[in-house]
């Protein structure tokens, strides 16, 4: 386990034997061992494996799918924490994790971090629609894309359910409780007749996301936004 | 019939083969397979009366139809789950902490006392009748069961109490002491009390 849980809204790692770690600012709670701090800058000079994503910084700034993030490097071991969210850890082992920025807690510094369009990668997924999206929900129309091998830490308000995301879809989350997914999953916005009714607490739109692919779809335990 | 279980402690999930739950509107976070959703109205029956005892009492909760096959997941603002099992009998819940219901249950909403009125708590609940599942949330923590015996009446906070089961009788007490511990702000500060044989349900939080 890279980042092992302390308790439902704690995270432990140990970077003598996981290596450097990325975490949102603030983030850090304590630490033991020798540790340094040094503010991350997803533009990226200095070797971070961050940016592989078309979008450069200035992009991400406008996507507002932007935190400050700090690394730590170093042997000790650091416990991080977030606004009592609760936390759940995402092992990746060459596939991908798609999550906003905004939900991201902390991660391993040898998974490659890209800014992508939520639609992206899938087959009817076009910028106009993840931007419609996007202002409808309030939720970002980019979201960060983590790859590779390592560990990811995601928050949420009470928590997370796994659901299965399966080639035929049927898998819909309520945009206010969706967390994240992993896998190659597409992502679309759909509207339904009476869905006002479902969903929305009072008055939104009546949207949904429907998941389609081979991967798992993240949903919280609540429709409030981080 | 439908069938509703827990996955952890926050969420609920109803199995739908071609049959259907309800459910407080807007509480579904995802669902999987063939499913429709269409407003069933409000706790506390159709109807004129039942209409008439809404808009006397705010006593009121918008519940919506989930109808088909699949899995439908609920979870409301990270509130822990509860199940309760009816059999022929009635449970006395509060409106805001009712997540879904299954089974052949029959919702009213019934009259509990005048003490009530000045607070707006505790003078009308909702009743769930009959056979069948009841999910109910509570915050700040896992719902807590309370025996009451005849021997032993219980008094709670309303602002905790969340429902109650069994051959119980309420009624609203108010005492001087009470006010300095309980219902911090201004208003009339009362306490539930129950007499009788039954399970009285509370959470570890006060309703705002």
């Amino acid at each position: 386990m890279t980042f092992e849980k302390v308790n439902s809204k704690v995270v432990k790692v140990n970077l003598a034997t996981e290596g450097d770690v990325l975490a949102r600012k603030g983030a850090m709670l304590f630490y033991t061992g020798e540790v340094r701090f040094v503010p991350h800058s997803p533009g990226g000079a200095g070797g971070m494996p961050s940016m592989s994503g078309m979008l450069g910084m200035a992009g991400r700034a406008m996507a507002g799918e932007h935190e400050a993030m700090m690394a730590a490097t170093g042997t000790g071991e650091v416990h991080y924490g977030r606004a009592g969210l609760h936390v759940s850890v995402v092992e990746l082992r060459g596939d991908r994790l798609v999550v906003e920025a905004s939900r991201l807690l902390a991660y391993t510094a040898n998974l490659q971090s890209a800014v992508v369009s939520l639609s992206s990668g899938g087959s009817g997924g076009g910028g106009l629609r993840g931007m419609v999206r996007g202002a409808v929900t309030g939720q970002g129309m980019f979201t960060t894309q983590l790859s590779g091998n390592g560990a990811a830490v995601l928050l949420s308000h009470g928590g997370t359910i796994e659901l299965p995301v399966r080639p035929g879809g049927g898998t819909f989350v309520d945009p206010q409780a969706y967390v994240g997914h992993r896998g190659n999953v597409q992502v679309k916005l759909a509207a339904k007749v009476g869905w006002r009714d479902a969903v929305g607490r009072g008055g939104g739109e009546a949207m949904q996301l429907e998941l389609s692919g081979d991967g798992t779809v993240y949903v919280q335990a609540s429709e409030q936004k981080l | 019939m439908s069938q509703l279980r827990t996955n952890g402690r926050r969420v609920l999930e109803a199995e739908l083969h071609n049959t259907s739950v309800r459910a407080i509107s807007g509480s579904m976070v995802a669902y999987e397979g063939q499913v429709q959703f269409k407003s069933a109205g409000f706790g506390g029956g159709e109807g004129m009366m039942a209409g008439l005892k809404r808009r006397a009492t705010g006593e009121s909760l918008s519940l919506m139809e989930c109808t088909g096959s699949g899995v439908v997941y609920f979870a409301l603002d990270a509130q822990d789950v509860t199940l309760v099992e009816l059999s022929n009998e009635t449970l006395q819940v509060e409106s805001r902490q009712l997540l879904a219901l299954v089974g052949q249950l029959r919702m009213d909403v019934k009259f509990a006392g005048v003490r009530g009125a000045a607070t707006g708590q505790g003078l009308f609940t909702t009743t769930v009748t009959g056979t069948g599942q009841v999910a109910i949330l509570s915050a700040g923590g896992p719902l807590i069961g309370l025996e009451v015996s005849s021997q032993y009446p219980l008094v709670v906070d309303p602002d905790a109490f969340v429902a109650a089961r069994g051959q119980l009788n309420q009624s609203f007490v108010t005492d001087v002491s009470w006010a300095a511990v309980v219902g911090e702000g201004s208003g009339e500060p009362f306490s539930l009390r129950w007499d009788g044989q039954g399970v009285v349900y509370i959470q570890p939080a006060e309703r705002a």
